[in-house]
Formats: structure tokens, sequence, C-alpha cells
């Protein structure tokens, strides 16, 4: 192995600057000529070509985003497929495959104008038949989806006005559809590519993006090379034309711990969701950047389960949320990347209300004056308070990620302070879905993300008590009444009064421990550049990427 | 011979048959409702849940499940995933050659390394080069594989740069999960050579070949050894199903594919169907390895005789 060493370098320093050059001059020629914005400063401009290795965290299960869940299948398939309009970064929506779209006046129909000049990877003209054969794909009972579906909300069925012309029919009003519509969920397939590999289409997939899908191995890699057709680029990108690079190639790193190795040792270029403490030793590094990249949508938090006593007293959970030290939380397991979470929504959520804030400030001493007041004291001085003979224990389930087992250890500290015992159980994922679900826990962990409010209507309707996922177990008619009428109001500011009464109702009623606001930890080598991410968040806008040799 | 095969594969069946059925109870002992789970990372609604599970045949009685199970086994249909909807079949076939390979390999870092210590030990039995051989085996017994794993990564990958630290592109990147994989069996290996050989080097036979006048070494590796290596083969079918449970943690920090990281992930996410296949071929795998040994047996040892 002594001998391989520099035989290895030998070999990468001669072959790698041959191979780049070869890959230049074969694509110069043939790409389709490249528009390149004029930068104001000094600074080498974008390079077409070239190849990165982009680390994904777990390999998902499935990757066909009409069927499949994952946030992990997006960052490579964001960049496969269009959807009929984006949001940029600032939340406004813009055009996408539509060039202009109306939304009827009882917020029932939705209709698209489509771009005429867009091909799929395969050659299928995109149309107005696409549009609804991709909705109705979706909307299939059989396709099974696992989140498309729900982001279509009360869908009734597409329309065909003329070839680029399609009316989308609900059954109620759906103000988070154009949400939807601009996420790679509702993506649009190439309908002779779906009908030609059925259940194999996710090895196969084709869509109308800057990059083709060009090969899939389960758990190994999943590589794209560049469209050299593309055309019809959406303004929240910062060049039309093809894509710079040739070729990304994906692969996963489950074990969070290989992660920053993987990037140091120059096997991957960009890294996702690196663990805080590697973040900091990266950071320090001027060979890589760190993008610290706020995700919108539920926070790090626990349900409090307000059916199981001492829990179901509002006085308890508000002493609990008094007693949690959220910012040293965040200091030492989170190195103070990621904000203290202050409600059910992150600050970075469309319609986040910040009445929120520092409406429970750390305050133990108020915490245990709460608790006195729901008749738990300590009266055989065992340091754990009691009531008619009962001590004040709580049962907390954890699961392994998020580094909730952490979170925990600190709560079980801050809340002994105070006089309360958690229990905590370090559960697989299954196990604590049905025990949260069943209404075992007093308190439960979970992160939602999503970049609409309507997030919040799975945990917090009566509806999703029983057999969903409202682990709070509220069934509050004011709740109800604010999550339904947001979820149908289409006037925006009408929506986000809705939606802050909602979240102040939630920390009113003291449903919810928000731990930490999440923030998606990326790294890349120092030479790629043009890195950005997504209003969502997790998905990386990789047409501008280009590396600076 | 043949005889005696045909019985054994025939009493594979009824093991099987029970298998299939233990794996089908657990899984559905354990929490946790795979329709909840597959709407939990979009946060479906109840309702959602409800007919998800309805359309994935969930909602029916176990038994009604249970027969289904079985007649789609018999007709050689092992079903299709939940979470990526693809056959079993063709998930399982996709991730065996991955774990084949690493397991082929640590097996042969682990046959190698533990007879090579085994052999030294008892040849020299007594001296430092047996205690050295011994602490050796006791520290691959008992080092986690993750530990040795991370240290290997920061070792060779990071500080060296000799190897890549994960994924699966050729030899190079079979290195480092073989030696770590193969190290944590060696040990167990290496103990039971040295105590068999140690016993093979008293017998009267050994003192016959010497009194012939044959070479020490002769003596040890034509003679001893052999012979010395009936027991260590049962030990080594049995090391190759513990290599298979080994892979789950190798394949998981070196982020290479494999039936350990697709049984995991399948367990974690009750995707029945997947379990069951894997359980299947574990099974099989055990019952294979086995007869597998006893025919070695026979072949290695003429005293021994099936028929």
């Amino acid at each position: 192995m002594h001998r391989l060493k520099p035989h290895v370098r030998f070999l990468a320093l001669t072959l790698i600057p041959l191979l780049t050059l070869l890959t230049a001059c074969e694509s110069t020629p043939t790409a389709a000529p490249t528009p390149i914005p004029p930068l104001p400063s000094a600074t080498p401009g974008p390079t077409p070509g070239g190849k990165i290795i982009y680390g994904l965290t777990l390999a998902p299960s499935g990757i066909d985003p009409h069927v499949d869940a994952s946030s992990e299948l997006g960052i490579p398939l964001t960049s496969v497929y269009d959807t009929l309009i984006y949001q940029d970064l600032d939340g406004s929506f813009v055009p996408g495959l539509a060039e202009r779209w109306e939304v009827s006046a009882d917020g029932l129909t939705y209709t698209f104008h489509l771009r005429r000049d867009v091909k799929f990877h395969d050659g299928t003209p995109f149309n107005a038949q696409a549009v609804q054969f991709n909705l109705e794909r979706i909307a299939n009972p059989e396709t099974r989806s696992r989140k498309a579906r729900g982001m279509l909300g009360p869908y009734d069925h597409t329309e065909i006005v003329d070839e680029y012309t399609v009316r989308v029919h609900f059954k109620q009003p759906y103000a988070p559809f154009l949400d939807s519509a601009s996420q790679v969920y509702l993506g649009m397939a190439s309908p002779t590519a779906v009908q030609r590999w059925g259940a194999d289409y996710q090895l196969h997939q084709v869509g109308t993006g800057p990059f083709i899908f060009q090969e899939y191995v389960p758990n190994d890699h999943l590589t794209l090379v560049r469209n050299p057709e593309y055309a019809w680029a959406p303004e929240v990108y910062d060049h039309n034309g093809p894509a710079y690079l040739d070729e990304i190639e994906f692969r996963f790193y489950a074990d969070p711990a290989v992660r920053a190795l993987a990037l140091e040792s120059g096997q991957a270029d960009v890294m996702g969701e690196i663990p805080p403490q590697d973040a900091t030793r990266l950071e320090g590094n001027q060979a890589f950047t760190l993008y610290k990249v706020p995700i919108p949508g539920q926070p790090l938090q626990f349900f409090f389960n307000t059916e199981k006593p001492p829990t179901d007293d509002l006085r308890v959970r508000q002493a609990l949320l008094y007693a949690t030290d959220r910012q040293a939380i965040v200091h030492t397991i989170f190195q103070d990347y990621s904000p203290v979470a202050h409600g059910p929504l992150s600050a970075v959520t469309m319609g986040f209300t910040p009445a929120v804030e520092g409406r429970y400030a750390y305050d133990p001493a108020l915490a245990a004056e709460l608790l006195t007041q729901a008749g738990w004291t300590d009266s055989d001085g065992d340091g754990i308070r009691d009531k008619e003979g009962q001590p004040l224990v709580l049962q907390a389930y954890l699961m392994t990620w998020g580094y909730l087992p952490e979170v925990g250890q600190m709560l079980q500290a801050q809340l002994r302070a105070v006089g309360v015992e958690l229990q905590t159980q370090t559960v697989a994922f299954p196990a604590a879905v049905e025990a949260a679900g069943k209404g075992e826990h007093h308190l439960a962990p979970m992160v939602f993300s999503g970049s609409d409010p309507s997030v919040l209507n799975s945990t917090y309707l009566s509806a999703n008590a029983e057999g969903g996922f409202n682990w709070s177990r509220v069934r509050d008619a004011e709740l109800d009444r604010l999550l339904n009428e947001g979820i149908s109001t289409l006037d925006p500011n009408r929506r986000a009064d809705l939606y802050a009464q909602a979240q102040t109702r939630i920390m009113d009623l003291a449903l919810v421990l928000p731990v930490r606001d999440y923030v998606n930890l990326n790294a890349a080598k120092a030479t790629v550049k043009g890195l950005r991410f997504d209003r969502r968040g997790w998905f990386p806008w990789l047409h501008d990427v280009y590396v600076n040799k | 011979m043949l005889r005696y095969v045909g019985r054994r594969l025939l009493g594979a069946i009824p093991v099987l048959w029970g298998v299939a059925t233990l794996v089908f109870v657990i899984m559905r002992l354990l929490p946790g409702d795979p329709a909840a789970l597959m709407l939990s990372e979009s946060g479906g609604s109840a309702q959602a849940v409800a007919e998800l599970r309805h359309s994935l045949g969930l909602d029916d009685p176990l038994p009604v499940q249970y027969g289904r199970y079985l007649f789609d086994l018999l007709r050689g249909k092992l079903g299709t995933s939940l979470f990526s909807h693809r056959p079993v079949v063709t998930v399982i076939a996709e991730q065996l050659p991955g774990t084949i390979e690493l397991a082929v390999a640590a097996m042969l870092v682990a046959a190698s390394l533990g007879t090579v210590l085994g052999v030294l030990a008892a040849v020299k039995h007594g001296t430092w080069l047996d205690t050295l051989a011994a602490a050796l085996s006791v520290v691959g017994v008992s080092l986690p594989i993750f530990w040795t794993a991370l240290l290997l990564i920061w070792l060779l990958s990071l500080k060296l740069g000799w190897l890549p630290a994960t994924g699966q592109e050729g030899v190079a990147s079979l290195i480092m999960p073989a030696l770590v994989l193969g190290f944590a069996s060696s040990g167990a290996i290496a103990r039971l050579v040295r105590a068999s050989l140690l016993e093979v080097l008293g017998a009267d036979f050994i003192n016959t070949a010497r009194a012939k006048g044959l070479s020490e070494r002769v003596v040890i590796l034509r003679h001893a050894l052999k012979n010395a290596l009936i027991p260590v083969i049962t030990v080594m079918g049995l090391q190759f199903s513990f290599l298979l449970g080994g892979t789950v943690v190798t394949e998981t920090i070196f982020s290479r594919p494999g039936i350990g990281r697709l049984m995991v992930n399948a367990i974690l996410w009750k995707d029945f169907p997947v379990v069951q296949g894997v359980v299947l071929l574990a099974a099989l795998v055990y019952t294979t390895m086995n007869l597998i040994v006893d025919v070695a047996y026979a072949y290695l040892d003429p005293r021994i005789r099936y028929d």
C-alpha cells in the first residue's frame, strides 16, 4: 500500500487535468451557446463544465416525487423536474412552466397558461395533456402517494381548456395550492415515460428540468447530466440556457459521523446535514464553505399530551415551558447554529407571528410557582414534587434522530431543577409514532417541514387526534375554526391573520414545547460556486452551480 | 451422500415455513403502523392514513393477511416493498452482490488471519507469540465494529489518503470494510485453531509423521492442520452467518449498498414484505451453510459417513 500511494497521486495529477481538458474540449463545440450573465466585479465568472459529487444523507426508499415523501429525493430531483410555478426566496410566486395563472374568486378553480416551447428530456412535448396526466396520476388512490396527494388538498379534477391551458378544479377553496404547485412533489413528469416504465418509473425519471436523470442505483448513487436544450429557466435561477455543470453524482452518507470526513478527504464536493460539531470545524477551514439554511415549517418540538394527567393541566404545561432553558440547549447541542424556537412555526415560515416570541422566556421561579398553584409540592422532601401521594413523573419518547437523546438529557436536568422527573425512553421511530399516536406519552418530539402555514393543520385539527399526527390530542373548536378557515382563505393578509391567531392560540394552550428552528447545515468545497437553496431550505438550485478551478 | 443431501433439503421446508410464520407474527407484534409511518414525513391527515391502510390491505384481519402471504409465497411471490414500491425480489437481488462481496472478502480476511494467528500460537505455545496472538484475538472480538471502522477511516483515508473513506468502487473501497469485519471474526477462529491444533499435535500420528523424518513444516501444515481444521470449518460456517449480521453496521458506516442496510431500514420502517423476504433469504443461507459444513466434514474426515 506504501507503494500504491505515489501511483495514485501521479495518476490523479496527470489524469484529472487531462480529462477535464478533454471534456471541456468535447463539450464546447456541441453545447448550445450559454448566455452568461455579466458579473459586476472582477471575480472569475461561471465556466461551464465539470462534475461534482453531492452527498445526501439517508438513501430514500423510493424516489418518485409523486409517490414518495422524503426531502432527500427532492435534492436531486428539483433539478430534473420543472414545476408549474416557482417560489422565489422572498416567498413570492413566479412563472415556471406556466407563464401566468388566475385563481377564481371562489377559490375553486386555478387556471394555468402554459409555455409553448417546453419539451421533456425524452422529446415528449409539454402541454395541457401532460399537466392533466400528472395531477391525475397523483390523485389516483392506486398511486398511494405519501405526500403529493396531500399537497393537492381537496383536488377534484383537471380540465383541458386548450393545448396550452388547463383548469384545476377543487371541491373546496384551497389556498396552499400555489405553494404545492411550486414544489418538486408536483413536478411535471413525461407521460410517455411514466406509461412506459410503470412501477419502475422511479429508476427512469423524465422531466423538463436543467438536468437529465441518467442513472440511479438504489443505496449507491444517482447521476444527473446536463440538459443541453434547457431554455426555459424560471427567473429564480440566475441564468437561462443550459446548466453549467456537465454532471452531478449524488451519493448517500447515512452515518452522520462520516459526512464531514467524506468532504475533507475529497470524496464529495457538497454535503448535506453536517453535524454541528463538524460544522464548527469546517467553518474554520478556508477550503470549505458552510451553508446554514433555515427550514420553514414546524420546529423541533415536543407535543404535550393534553389528555393524559398531569399534562392535561394547562398550568403544568406552562410550567414545563417556563422551566426549559432553550437557549442553553441550542448553545450546547446545536452550537448556536439554530435559533431558539418560540412557537409552532419556525421564524422563516410564511405567516409566522412574532407575537409568540418571548411568550415563555426561561423563568424557573415562575415555573415552580405554577406547579405549586396546580397542587404539586414536594411534601416528602425527595426533590420531586408530588400531589395526593403521586410523584410528578412524566414520560418522554425520544428517537435517535435530531440529537433527541442529547436534548432529552438536558431537558431532564432542567426539569429536575423545578422538581419534575422526566423519564425518557429512546425508541425506534415506528415505536414512537405508535406510542404518540395512541397518546401513551406526556411529551413526544416531531418535526414537520413545509413552507405554507397549513403545515399546522395536520398536527392541531381535532379530526387528526385519533389516527393522525395531532399528538397533543387537542380538540379545540376555536383552533379548528382558525385552521380550517386558514387553509381555505385566499386573501394573503386575512390568511396571515388567521394563522397568527392560531399560533397564539396554540401557545396560549401550551400545546407544544418548541426547542429550535431547524437549520440544515450544508458544506461544500470553496471551489463550488453559485450554490443556493430554495425557500424550503432543503432543495439546492443546481442549475447555477459551477466549479472554480 | 445424495440421498442424505436430498433428505436435508426436504427437511429445510418446514424450517423455512416456520421462519416465514415467525417473521410474519413478529413484524405484526412490533409497534408501528406502516400506513402512519408512510405518511409521517409529510404529516398526513387521519383520514389519509386510514385510506392508505385500506389500500395496502393492512386493515384486513390477520388470518386473512397471513393466508394471502403464504399463498403468495407458494407461488414464489415475495410481494412489493411498501416504501420503494418495487418487487422485493428485485430489491434484494440489487443489494445482494454488495453484501456477498463484503462477506466473502471479510471471510477471507478472518480465515487467513485467524489461521495464521492460531497456528503461530499453537506452534509457539507458551511463548510471547502465543500471548500476543491471544491478545490480538481478544482485541478483535471485543472492539466494536463501528469504532474500528471510524478509526481506520480517520487513519487510512483522512490522514494517509490511501483508501476511499466510503462507497463501493472496486477493490480499493472493499479493503477497509473487509478488514474491519474480518478482524472482528478472526479472533474466534484463531482461538479455535490454536486449541484444536494443540490437541492434534499431541496425537500419535503426528509422532509417527515426525518419526518418518518429515520436516516440521510438512508435519504441521499437511498433517496436523488438515485434521485440526475440522472443528474450525463448523465455526467458519457459523462465522459466515455472523458476518452477514456484521455487514449491517459496516455497510452503514462505509456507505455501501447491501442487504444489511436494506434490512435495518426495512425493519425500522416496518416494510413487511422486504423484512419477510430478507429473513427468508437469511434462513435459506443458514440452512445451506450448515449443509455445506456437514458435507465438508465428510470430505475432510473420511471417518464421517452419512449413508
